[in-house]
C-alpha cells in the first residue's frame, strides 16, 4: 500500500520529501500550475477508518489526475500537497474521529505535480451508532478566502519546519 | 386495505397525469390498493406526514434525510439516472457574465424548493455570497422565476434543472445559464413506512419492474423518469444523506 516516489514532471518542479503519519514517506514534485475547480460539481470520496480510499466519484478521479484503480485502496495522503501544513489534517482527523463535521480549505496535489484548491467538508459515516468510515465532499472555494489563507498556511508550515529542526 | 402514496410537491404540473398512471400500474401489478396524495406545497406535505397518514412516499432528498434517520422510513428505490440538479440563470440582456459577477445585495428569485435553494447557495460560495447577502424574492413557480429574471426584476433566478430544461425555447432564449450543477449523487427517493414492511416486497417488485413491458414507457415518459426506478439500499441512502449533510453549512 506504500506509494511510490513521483517522477519529476518538468524541470522546474519543486522536489520535497513527505513523511506521513503512518510512517510512510515518499518524494513528490510540485509545479506552479493550478487546475481550476470544475464548475457546478462536487468532488466526493470516502475512506475507511484508517483513511484508505474506498470510493471516489468521477469528479474526484478526473481532478486528481490518477485513474480510479490507482486511488481505491490507497491512503488519502496520495493527494497531500507539500504546501499544506500538517496541523490542518490533524484538526480534520481529531474532529471527525470525535463524530463531528470538519470544514477547511485544502490545496491538493495532482498526479502530474499541478494543484487545485477546494473547500472541503468531512463527516463521519455513523452506522448503528458507530463510526464506519468517513466521507469528504469538496466544493469550489472562494478565491478571496484562499488568498487570505495562503500566508497563514505558509506560516504554519514554517513553524512546523522550525520545530523539526530544533 | 388502502395504502397512502405521497408524491413530494416539487414535480412540475404537467407530470400530474404521469403520477396517476404510475399509481394505477402499481396497484395492478402489486395487488395493493394505493391512494395517491399530491400535496400542493411543502407545508401541506408536512401536515400529511405529521398526521401519520403516509405509507409510501416519493420524497425530496432533503426531506428523505430526516424521514430515514429520525422516523425510520425505509428507502427502497430511486429514479434511475435522474438526479436533482439546479441552474442559476440571468436575463440574456444582463451584464452578468459569470457567477462571480453577482454582487452582494443582488435580488434572486426562487421557489419554495429546499433542494434547489441549498445547492444554489453552495454554488454561490465561490462568489463570496451567503444567504444574508442576497435579497431573496420568493415566487410560486419556475415560470415565474423565468419571467422575473427576463424582465430584469431580479439579477438571477434559481431553477430545478429539469424545470429549466422544460421551459419553452422562446423563454430559454431570453435567459443565460451562469452555472448548472452536475452533482449526480443526489436524487429523490422512494420510502416506505416501517409499518408496511409486509407489503414492501410486492410493491418494490412492482415499482422496479416498471419499464420491462413495452407499454410501460408511456407511463415513464409521462413521469419524466424515462429509465424507470432502480433499487436503493439503506446504505445507498445513508451515503446520500452523509453527502447532503456536508452541504448544510
Ligand atoms: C474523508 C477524508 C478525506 C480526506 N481528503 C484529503 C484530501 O483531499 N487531501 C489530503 O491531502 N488529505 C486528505 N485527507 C487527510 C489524509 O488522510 C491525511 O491525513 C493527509 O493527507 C496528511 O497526511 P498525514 O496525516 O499522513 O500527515 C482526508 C481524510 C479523510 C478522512
Amino acid at each position: 500500500m506504500r506509494l511510490p516516489d513521483m517522477t519529476r514532471p518538468t524541470a522546474d518542479a519543486v522536489e520535497s520529501r513527505l513523511t506521513y503519519t503512518d510512517g510512510a514517506s515518499r518524494t513528490v514534485f510540485a509545479t506552479e500550475v493550478e487546475v481550476p475547480f470544475p464548475e457546478g460539481r462536487l468532488i466526493v470520496s470516502r475512506t475507511d477508518l484508517d483513511g484508505i480510499i474506498t470510493h471516489a466519484n468521477d469528479a474526484f478521479v478526473e481532478l486528481s489526475g490518477w485513474v480510479r484503480d490507482e486511488l481505491i485502496g490507497k491512503p488519502h495522503h496520495i493527494l497531500r500537497h507539500p504546501d499544506m501544513p500538517k496541523v490542518a489534517f490533524k484538526d480534520l482527523w481529531n474532529t471527525v474521529s470525535e463524530g463531528k463535521k470538519w470544514h477547511g480549505y485544502v490545496k491538493n496535489l495532482r498526479k502530474d505535480g499541478s494543484y487545485y484548491w477546494v473547500y472541503a467538508t468531512a463527516v463521519p459515516n455513523i452506522r448503528n451508532g458507530q463510526i464506519a468510515g468517513y466521507t469528504s465532499v469538496r466544493r469550489k472555494p472562494s478565491r478571496t478566502r484562499i488568498d487570505e489563507l495562503i500566508p497563514v498556511y505558509r506560516q504554519w508550515l514554517e513553524q512546523e519546519k522550525e520545530k523539526i529542526a530544533s | 386495505m388502502t395504502l397512502n402514496f405521497l408524491i413530494a410537491p416539487d414535480f412540475s404540473p404537467e407530470r400530474f397525469a404521469g403520477w396517476h398512471m404510475l399509481n394505477t400500474l402499481l396497484q395492478r401489478r402489486s395487488g395493493i390498493h394505493l391512494h395517491l396524495l399530491t400535496p400542493a406545497s411543502p407545508a401541506e406535505q408536512a401536515a400529511l406526514l405529521a398526521e401519520g397518514k403516509v405509507d409510501m412516499v416519493y420524497a425530496n432528498p432533503f426531506d428523505a434525510a430526516d424521514m430515514i434517520r429520525s422516523q425510520g422510513y425505509v428507502p427502497f428505490a430511486r429514479p434511475a439516472e435522474r438526479f436533482d440538479e439546479m441552474v442559476i440563470a440571468t436575463g440574456s440582456e444582463s451584464s452578468l457574465q459569470k457567477l462571480e459577477d453577482i454582487q452582494p445585495g443582488s435580488r434572486i428569485a426562487l421557489t419554495d424548493n429546499k433542494d434547489v435553494k441549498l445547492i444554489g447557495l453552495r454554488l454561490l460560495e465561490p462568489a463570496d455570497l451567503n444567504e444574508s447577502l442576497i435579497e431573496w424574492v420568493p415566487v410560486e413557480s419556475f415560470q415565474a422565476v423565468a419571467r422575473l429574471t427576463i424582465k430584469g426584476g431580479v439579477q438571477a433566478g434559481f431553477f430545478l434543472a429539469e424545470a429549466y430544461a422544460s421551459l419553452t425555447r422562446m423563454t430559454r432564449s431570453q435567459l443565460r445559464v451562469l452555472v448548472e450543477s452536475r452533482i449526480s449523487d443526489i436524487s429523490h427517493v422512494v420510502l416506505a413506512h416501517p409499518r408496511m414492511a409486509g407489503d414492501l416486497p410486492r410493491l418494490s417488485e412492482a415499482l422496479l419492474g416498471i419499464g420491462r413491458e413495452p407499454a410501460d414507457s408511456d407511463v415513464l415518459e409521462a413521469l419524466g423518469i424515462p429509465k424507470g426506478f432502480e433499487a436503493m439500499t439503506q446504505e445507498d441512502a445513508e451515503f446520500m444523506i452523509d453527502l447532503m449533510d456536508t452541504l448544510l453549512d
